[in-house]
């Protein structure tokens, strides 16, 4: 009787134990956000700060609750091209490094053209871009795709290079081929080095989807943020802003989420 | 109850001839050679173990047994009685290694099919059996537990036991208990005995502790310095089950003076020529 009584208390308690970190943490974000709100506002308003430089947090809320769908469909759509183009910078970016580790001759021809690419920057790429794919959501997506590949790339590489020679041994004298070793062993060795270039490759590529728009188009918040500044609606320039961070540290935080429940023993190595 | 698989391995006693064979094997890595000339003969079911100074080939020999390196061409080595490369062998022998290399984004068991995985076994099936091996691997209730969170003698018993359940006629077992504390290493070895005795397998188990060599082994090989050979094969004429105690008694250590001094010559050799090299060098 008793232990029945137990035994669902202490799975709660388990359940609890889980939780309550998370949820503290939760708090202490909540209240850290709450603290930097106060101190924004309360600064402008203390200090006389002009809404051209700064305006108020309350004022740029507002502006936002005024027209909403303007800001919902800028956001959907910067969201839409950094995803296109994040996935696609990945799925590049890990076959790039499998193939590499694979083949070093290509390695070696392929390696330095990439980092040459890379030292241009994005912005002249951007009008070469909108050159050949116009003005479409196809372009901004093949800019946060140009800025993504490449720590993938790299970090990929890196993450397969790293396997025990041993460990393939092992696999190897159970009969292993070659793919059973690549989808077993090496990548998810590779994994952690690969979640590296990914979080880094989140903000990335809301850097390229945002660039993107600049070169012309009529939704996403890079619109909105280029128009804003034309106009010089600075208040609205703040929307943009806070949109564009809340999209990035959105996608960051997911990126994490995912990190930390697919490389679990991240610890041990 | 019934057995939902079925036991692959044939009976060690319908082989005629020794399992595995090699005679006049040599293996060079570049200006290394690091076998020259080895020759030995495992029978079926016999646990045979190798111990030699460091640096002896003892993991050459190994590996040219799993089947990873090829030995010099010249040599012959034969598996089941017929000639063959030792790249035939890949999948045919279950190869432990020092370290127990274990993946650690797999629990306990999927860590201890991951041999049978590889072959294309059935998933479901080969866990069920893994489960019902745990409590003779001393793993019962930690099924489910990642590496990180076993100890070391723990994690030695879960690649143990994926070597177990890789079943192959021979077993390789390079220093499987090299790591661990002196303790927990001795209770290792008697419970691997237990465990060899009911499955019976065959055995090559590479050691540098002559006491495991003698206590485990049915038959002892100590190795000569580089490059690698079989010195001396003696036979232990030790009853079975063997019990801790065995280790103190007169014939044991009979057996062990003899080893230790085939070692010793062994060890001085090396140990003068690779004075001679650094005199040469300065």
């Amino acid at each position: 009787m008793s232990a029945s009584l137990s035994a669902p208390a202490m799975r709660a308690t388990g359940v609890w134990r889980h939780t309550a970190p998370v949820l503290l943490g939760l708090g202490r974000l909540v209240l850290g956000l709450a603290i930097a709100a106060a101190v924004w506002e309360g600064a402008v308003l203390a200090f006389g700060i002009r809404p051209e430089y700064l305006p108020r947090l309350s004022a740029i809320l507002s502006t936002i609750a005024a027209t909403p769908e303007a800001y919902a469909a800028g956001f959907l759509r910067t969201l839409l091209e950094t995803l296109l183009g994040f996935a696609a910078g990945v799925l590049v970016g890990v076959l790039n490094g499998v193939l590499f580790l694979r083949a070093p001759v290509l390695r070696d021809m392929l390696f330095p053209i990439f980092v040459v690419s890379q030292t241009i920057p994005v912005i002249a790429f951007g009008a070469l871009v909108v050159l050949w794919f116009g003005n479409t959501l196809l372009a901004k997506a093949v800019i946060a795709f140009y800025l993504t590949f490449f720590p993938v790339t790299v970090n990929t590489l890196l993450g397969l290079q790293s396997v025990d020679p041993r460990q393939v041994a092992l696999l190897r004298s159970f009969g292993a081929n070659g793919r059973q070793i690549l989808f077993r062993l090496l990548l998810p060795t590779a994994l952690p080095q690969i979640f590296v270039a990914l979080r880094l490759g989140s903000s990335l590529s809301l850097v390229g989807a945002i660039v993107g728009e600049w070169f012309g188009d009529t939704t996403g918040l890079g619109v909105i943020l280029l128009q804003a500044m034309y106009t010089e609606q600075v208040t609205v320039m703040w929307a943009a802003i806070l949109c564009a961070a809340l999209l990035g540290t959105g996608f960051y935080a997911l990126v994490s989420l995912a990190e930390r429940w697919l490389v679990f023993w991240g610890a041990e190595q | 109850m019934p057995e939902p698989l079925p036991e692959p391995l044939p009976e060690p006693s319908s082989q005629i001839g020794p399992l595995l064979e090699l005679s006049g094997i040599d293996k060079t890595f570049g200006p290394v050679q690091a076998v020259r000339g080895l020759s030995l003969s495992v029978p079926a079911g016999e646990f045979v173990t190798v111990v030699g100074p460091s640096g002896c080939g003892k993991s050459t020999l190994f590996n040219m047994v799993a089947g990873l390196d090829e030995p010099d061409p010249g040599g012959v080595l034969r598996f089941k009685g017929r000639g063959c490369h030792a790249q035939e062998l890949l999948g045919r022998v279950s190869f432990m290694p020092q370290r127990d290399l274990l993946l650690p984004w797999r629990n306990v068991i999927d860590n201890a099919i991951l041999a049978n995985e590889i072959e294309g076994a059935d998933r479901k099936a080969a866990r069920a059996k893994a489960l019902r091996m745990l409590p003779e691997f001393g793993l019962a209730g930690f099924e489910a537990q990642y590496p990180h969170q076993l100890s070391g003698g723990m994690r030695q018993r879960v690649a143990l036991m994926r070597t177990f359940l890789f079943e192959r006629e021979l077993m390789l077992l390079d220093e499987p208990f090299g790591a661990l504390d002196a303790l927990t290493r001795s209770m290792m070895q008697r419970w691997l005995l237990d465990v060899w005795e009911r499955h019976r397998r065959t055995v090559l188990f590479i050691t540098h502790d002559v006491d495991e060599a003698i206590f485990l082994g049915d038959r002892v090989l100590v190795m000569t310095a580089r490059p690698g050979a079989v010195k001396l094969a003696l036979p232990v004429n030790l009853p079975r089950p063997r019990s801790a105690e065995l280790v103190t008694s007169p014939e044991f250590i009979a057996i062990k003076r003899e080893i230790l001094a085939a070692i010793e010559e062994e060890s001085m050799k090396s140990f003068m020529s690779s004075g001679q090299a650094a005199g040469k060098a300065a």
